[in-house]
């Protein structure tokens, strides 16, 4: 074989891989440059292997175990036969394409370039097989799309979008469509209000309200009933919440206040303000910014101060029979910067205005008395936009009445009837404008009504009667003219738009567990509406742009709706009075 | 469906006001998927091919890709591939 064993470089016998079909001997390097061609890529594998070592194959065993012996005579080693593995090779592969291609190049340049990597290669024929089906799966896939079947299988659907193509697909159409998805540009918004027209009856039903924040204290408004909500008009984040007492915790302030901040994240209120009494409204102090006024459940007007670091009243009118004796249900700050008076009303009728400077006695009071003998249990009142002596108050026996401060007819003086029921809420129209409603105010009561009212008119002008349960209270939006919000005790937030409809609400969401609730209040803004239940929480909710915002037109219509309205009602009336007669 | 391609419809399928989602092949016969009882498959199919013929008739270099067709209540958005589109139809004014 004319391998000359080197005694000094000898090497045992080691075995290279374990592989079972590739076995490899390293023997002593033949010095002759004839080594075989495939023995330089085997060698490759074995790493650490001088390049002056080329491999020898003797498929022979024992021819090899002979040079072995004669190799290490000296140093008296006996080797053992070793592991002796038959090796069989697959023949090699000529493969051949068939398929057809759109870009023929290509795949020439590709079929040429295999044949030549498979000459060389027999140990590496092994993961060779395995591409290249895969390759024919793929033409074969190609070429099931091309025929085009008209109905795939479940099968064969799951296996397209499990392809490779379809996620690159998918990958890429998503991409752009979740972007134009997110994109809310209107390219098609017509300014000029045409539009909108056609839209009325898609948008009242698009319209919406949403929750935009709950607040509720642990400790200090669970297990108690909201009684009065008021919006700070120098801060428009702030909002006093008033709470009744709670009754499973005796040792607790019965009276608590809380000042909530709408523009942080914070679950905690502002502020925190307990007396001895339940607080049965509250108010900021219109032109004192630290100062939050309550009336009580004893007659007491309290005032708190947040410049102080006491919880409880810096300020409280005497328990005397000057002041209240009975629940202050109404607190009011009315008049101008210079010249205001804190009015408060009790449900025996008595109606004092205050000096915010000094609580301890009334610089006016007056008894609210109709037709001289009949006190009025006074639930609620309403001062019309920019008028400090008349004024509009409810009563418990379902009547509402107007009165006056000061002037020779100091007290009632006229009787609204309509209502069967007590009203619980009464709100003068506040929305500025080019025409002037502070004619009107709508009233709430028990008897599951709304009604509208003009100051004109004993008689009401409309009677909404949507609702299913006691309605709580009622506040007109202070930026549009036709548009107010109702509560009722099932739960439910109206919005009332004239101009749309007077038979349902334009708008209504339905609080989540259904709690009574018992207040509502606009923001300043006109964009948000603040409730409070008898759970102890306060919701404020955002009203759509569409039905919140008041286009234009909106007081011209108002004086159609008003004059529809009118004449209903006086067709309504002549029809009851033929009626009767008949 | 592997599970980017679920986790990527069912994100597309709960965004805002999208009312239904659908995938068909290239030759606008099989539908691949859909969420929508309407078939629009059909119907966005050749209205796709007419619109990607005439992209590639007024310069044979361009190709068609992106469709979108605002009506007044819907938005339908066309994403077209090689191999199969991708329909989108979402409600704007939710």
């Amino acid at each position: 074989m004319g391998i000359a064993p080197d005694i000094t470089n000898a090497q045992p016998l080691r075995v290279i891989t374990e592989d079972t079909c590739l076995f490899h001997y390293l023997v002593p390097a033949p010095m002759s440059p004839s080594a075989k061609s495939m023995c330089s890529e085997t060698g490759s594998q074995d790493s650490g292997d001088g390049n002056s070592r080329t491999l020898h194959w003797d498929p022979d065993p024992s021819t090899l175990q002979l040079h072995s012996d004669s190799d290490l005579l000296g140093r008296g080693l006996r080797l053992g036969m070793a592991k002796v593995t038959q090796v069989d090779f697959p023949p090699k592969q000529s493969v051949s394409y068939s398929k057809e291609t759109q870009t023929p190049t290509c795949t020439q340049t590709h079929t040429q370039a295999k044949p030549a990597e498979e000459e060389e290669e027999e140990e590496m024929a092994e993961p060779k097989p395995a591409e290249e089906s895969q390759e024919e799966k793929a033409d074969e896939e190609e070429k099931q799309e091309e025929v085009a079947p008209k109905d795939l299988t479940e099968e064969e659907k799951m296996q397209l979008l499990h392809s490779e193509e379809f996620m690159a697909f998918f990958d890429r159409g998503s991409r752009i469509v979740e972007r134009a998805l997110s994109e809310r540009v209107d390219v098609c918004f017509d300014y000029s209000g045409r539009d909108l027209e056609d839209k009325e009856g898609e948008m009242q039903a698009g319209a919406k309200m949403s929750l935009n924040r709950a607040f509720s204290d642990e400790r200090w408004s669970k297990n108690r009933v909201v009684t009065c909500l008021d919006w700070s008009p120098q801060y428009p984040e702030l909002l006093v919440a008033s709470y009744n007492n709670n009754e499973d915790a005796p040792h607790e302030p019965d009276g608590v206040a809380l000042v909530w901040n709408m523009k942080f994240k914070k679950t905690t209120p502002e502020y925190t303000f307990h007396c001895q009494s339940a607080v049965m409204s509250a108010a900021f102090a219109r032109f004192h910014p630290n100062l939050v006024v309550g009336g009580t459940y004893s007659g007491q007007i309290v005032l708190w101060d947040n410049r102080s670091n006491k919880r409880t009243p810096v300020q409280r009118t005497p328990l005397s029979a000057s002041a209240h004796t009975h629940p202050v249900y109404c607190v009011n700050v009315v008049g101008t910067q210079n010249a205001h008076n804190l009015i408060s009303i009790s449900t025996d009728g008595k109606m004092c205005s205050w000096s915010l400077d000094m609580l301890s006695q009334p610089q006016d009071s007056l008894e609210l008395v109709f037709k001289q003998s009949k006190a009025v249990a006074v639930t609620s009142m309403a001062f019309p936009l920019g008028d400090v002596n008349n004024f509009v108050v409810g009563s418990e026996d379902g009547s509402v009445y107007t009165a006056c401060r000061h002037g020779s007819k100091a007290g009632i003086s006229d009787v609204f009837e309509g209502h069967h029921g007590p009203v619980t809420g009464l709100s003068c129209h506040s929305a500025g404008g080019p025409v002037d409603f502070s004619h009107l105010f709508i009233s709430a009561s028990f008897d599951w009504t709304v009604k509208l009212w003009t100051t004109k008119s004993t008689r009401p002008l409309y009677s909404f009667e949507d609702s299913c349960d006691y309605v709580y209270d009622v506040m007109w939006s202070p930026t549009h003219p036709a548009l107010f919000a109702c509560v009722d005790g099932s739960g439910r937030l109206d919005l009332w738009n004239l101009n749309n409809d007077t038979e349902v609400p334009s708008a209504s969401v339905c609080v989540n567990g259904s709690p009574a609730l018992n207040r509502v209040r606009w923001a300043h803004s006109g964009r948000e509406i603040a409730t409070g239940d008898s759970d102890g929480q306060v919701l404020v909710y955002d009203v759509g742009e569409q039905i919140c915002v008041p286009k234009a037109d909106e007081w011209t219509r108002l004086v159609h709706t008003l004059v529809e309205i009118n004449e209903n009602r006086d067709e309504g009336e002549e029809l009851a009075a033929q009626r009767l007669v008949a | 469906m592997s599970a980017e391609v679920e986790e990527t419809l069912k994100r597309i399928q709960t965004h805002k006001g999208v009312i239904g989602t659908i995938v068909v092949n290239a030759e606008g016969n099989t539908t691949l998927i859909t969420s929508t009882k309407v078939d629009y498959a059909g119907l966005l199919h050749q209205l796709t091919m007419k619109a990607r013929s005439t992209v590639r008739d007024l310069d044979p270099q361009n190709d068609l890709t992106f469709l979108r067709i605002r009506s007044k209540k819907h938005e339908i958005m066309v994403a077209p591939d090689k191999e199969y589109l991708l329909i989108v139809i979402q409600n704007p004014s939710e």
